[in-house]
């Protein structure tokens, strides 16, 4: 997996190529528009790291032009404005994401994941999903647990659901936010600790094997094996 | 908005300014026919006169110089009607009758000596008789039977006898009136084509005043590109105009600047703080043992506080210049809430704080859903913070005159008598409290960014009360394509 990082900031680029290159992308690296677009013509990248603060241009502009020029690997945009450009939600619908700086690595890979995968368009609508003991319906919208009925809302089951799809994988609080709840908030409190800390009563009930680990600082994984 | 009981043309400026120029213009229109009409009618009355005094002053010669025999009354009265037949401002084709002008002797005694003329002419003598006569200049005598009254000149003979010339004034009052009547339909149709015109070029000088207002309304807080339109005329409204766009180049450039310095700010503090959480993270994911954990977590607790601190009070510094950046789209609201205490119901519930939501349906306003997210998780964050175990949470959602009303109360400890009328402001906050001051700033700063109001204070049966209303969607409609475009733009 070849992987363009355009960021001119040492302290960025040295922080990402460690735990990218663990990741599996190989890495190369930009650190200004006019590098990117001759580095995006020269290799057939699978996807693309942009932060929107270059020295020369803007990265938007760069990606527009890397669009216009033919390159149609997904991108995601960092970004350390405060308030998200239109044209960057623009891009978002276009099927390409951004994360705001600070970000938390494990968020920036597994939403690197996210797009490859969404590109790739690997079949996602199978009707029932089965981690290890267990099991989501989501024609019924039901889990179980080792053959008994978990008791979920509707709300649960989706955050299950999303805990599921990406399981073994890191998810982070933003993540869960920005997917079950729809929103981009960074509340002061431990509002989605608690959902999990529910749905985990429900699910790793006593005398059974806990499936949702808690990463402190990092956000939460579903054991998958 | 509140011209559905007016007439909105009645309003306009330029039916006011052409009805005071028309009525000006026909005052004095009027005041200028006054004095021709005096004038004309004083030149009829002396020709007249000068006529009559002519006349009467032929016939007296006549009468002296013709012997008293029987011939007499035949000569004088054939020579007074070929007189008559020289009446001045006379109609024509008025038929032989001729009853504009009459021939009157009477001898010294007052009696009817001759007379020529319509009638006996003893109506005339009874009124020339009960009228005191200067005999030098023609006079006005009103006589019985006649509606019109004569002009009469008279002269006095030296055998004692009096001639009287009379010339009825009816063609001199035909005359005027035509006049009159001509005038006053020449008067209306110059006053109404003055009034048009006036009420024309005045409406289309306001029009292009009235299209600078509008487009100067338009551009709101959150669309500064646009201006107002200018035309190259050199006039008043074209200086208007460009002088708006001057001012409006001028806060756009420093709103500009403001825009740079907060993005550079963030931009310069974002990076190293992205670094320093990044290894935090590497070392917690690298496999850290025991103790070692809680101080890495904590620090990484501190560096995301501390973005949050930096994002909400640049924020709140932009939005108290107004400059707070909105990309409006049309929300419910009453979703949005529902999400929001989805989101925070299990928290609160875990600190024994029931919440609930009371709403008569959706609610859609302009608003910037990004925002409006964070308004609300400021607002229960409050709640989770603040209210002890045991209290109880309300929100209500309802829409009135336009707007849409969030009242969110509860029945703790209420506001601090410390913070008074501070609680809006950066940095208030109570002696208990653990925040950093800006959450109800935050709140205030982007309500009132979308146009609408907060209040909060404790009500009487005890706990806090903050109220905020946003502007419903189908108001803002018509200025939404206008912002629109340049979210798209």
């Amino acid at each position: 997996m070849k992987l363009l990082l355009v960021e001119d900031e040492v302290e960025i680029q040295t922080l990402l190529k460690k735990p990218l290159g663990e990741a599996g992308y190989t890495v190369h690296l930009a650190e200004d528009g006019r590098t990117a677009a001759s580095l995006a013509a020269a290799n057939g990248y699978d996807i693309l790291i942009v932060d929107l603060g270059l020295p020369d241009q803007d990265g938007i502009d760069l990606i527009l032009q890397l669009r216009k020029s033919g390159i149609t690997c997904p991108v995601m945009i960092l970004s350390a404005r405060r308030s998200v450009d239109d044209r960057v939600k623009g891009l978002e619908q276009g099927g390409d994401d951004y994360l705001t700086k600070p970000f938390a690595v494990a968020e920036l890979l597994a939403r690197l994941r996210n797009l490859v995968r969404r590109t790739s368009a690997a079949g996602e609508d199978a009707t029932r999903l089965r981690i290890l003991d267990l099991e989501l319906d989501f024609i019924k919208r039901r889990a179980a647990r080792g053959g008994d009925v978990l008791n979920l809302s509707p709300q649960e089951f989706v955050l299950l659901e999303y805990l599921c799809r990406h399981a073994g994988r890191v998810v982070t609080r933003s993540m869960l936010l920005a997917e079950v709840w729809g929103t981009r908030i960074q509340p002061d409190t431990n509002v989605v600790d608690v959902h999990i800390y529910r749905l985990r009563g429900k699910i790793d009930t006593a005398g059974r094997e806990p499936l949702i680990k808690t990463l402190r600082g990092v956000g939460y994984v579903l054991k998958d094996r | 908005m509140s011209s559905k009981t007016v007439n909105p043309m009645m309003q306009s400026a330029a039916w006011r300014i052409s009805l005071w120029a028309t009525l000006a213009f026909a005052v004095g229109t009027i005041l200028v026919f006054g004095m021709l009409h005096r004038f004309v009618a004083n030149d009829i009355q002396r020709r007249s006169d000068a006529w009559l005094s002519g006349e009467v002053g032929v016939l007296g010669d006549v009468a002296e110089r013709t012997p008293k025999d029987r011939l007499y009354s035949r000569v004088v009265r054939e020579v007074a009607e070929l007189a008559s037949r020289e009446v001045p401002n006379k109609q024509q084709g008025s038929g032989t009758e001729n009853d504009a002008v009459f021939f009157l002797q009477a001898g010294a005694d007052g009696t009817l000596k001759l007379w020529a003329g319509r009638g006996d002419g003893s109506a005339q003598l009874a009124a020339i008789r009960s009228t005191k006569v200067v005999l030098d200049s023609p006079y006005d005598l009103s006589v019985k039977g006649f509606r019109i009254p004569f002009r009469v000149a008279a002269v006095r003979m030296k055998d004692g006898t009096s001639i009287y010339l009379g010339l009825s004034e009816k063609d001199e009052i035909r005359v005027l009136r035509n006049l009159r009547s001509r005038f006053l339909a020449l008067w209306l149709l110059i006053v109404l084509l003055g009034f048009s015109i006036v009420f024309y070029a005045t409406r289309r000088m306001l029009g292009h005043v009235r299209r600078i207002t509008e487009a100067a309304s338009r551009i709101g807080q959150s669309d500064l590109s646009s201006r107002v339109p200018t035309s190259n005329r050199n006039d008043e409204v074209g200086h208007l105009g460009r002088t708006l766009n001057r001012m409006l180049d001028r806060i756009e450039n420093s709103m500009h600047q403001l825009h740079t310095i907060t993005d550079s700010l963030a931009h310069d503090l974002r990076s190293p703080l992205t670094a320093i959480r990044g290894q935090l993270e590497i070392a917690l994911t690298a496999g850290v043992k025991g103790e070692q954990i809680e101080p890495i977590v904590s620090a990484m607790d501190e560096v995301d506080r501390l973005t949050e601190f930096l994002n909400t009070s640049l924020d709140v510094a932009e939005a108290k210049a107004d400059a707070l950046r909105i990309s409006p789209a049309e929300v419910d609201i009453e979703d949005l809430v529902r999400v929001m205490i989805d989101l925070y119901e299990p928290c609160l519930a875990e600190k024994g704080i029931s919440v609930q939501m009371r709403s008569s349906g959706p609610v859609k306003v302009m608003a910037d859903a990004a925002l409006l997210h964070r308004v609300i998780a400021n607002l229960l964050d409050n709640e989770v913070k603040h209210l002890p175990a045991g209290c109880m949470v309300a929100l209500g959602l309802g829409s009135s005159d336009g707007f849409a009303r969030l009242v969110v109360e509860d029945n703790g400890p209420g506001f601090g008598e410390d913070l008074g009328h501070h609680m809006f402001e950066q940095r208030a906050r109570g002696k208990e409290s653990k925040g950093h001051g800006l959450g109800l700033a935050f709140v205030a700063a982007v309500v009132r960014a979308h146009g609408g109001e907060v209040s909060a204070g404790n009500r009487p049966q005890g706990g806090a009360i903050l109220s905020l209303t946003l502007p419903l969607a189908t108001q803002t409609k018509a200025e939404a394509p206008a912002s629109l475009a340049v979210v798209n733009g």
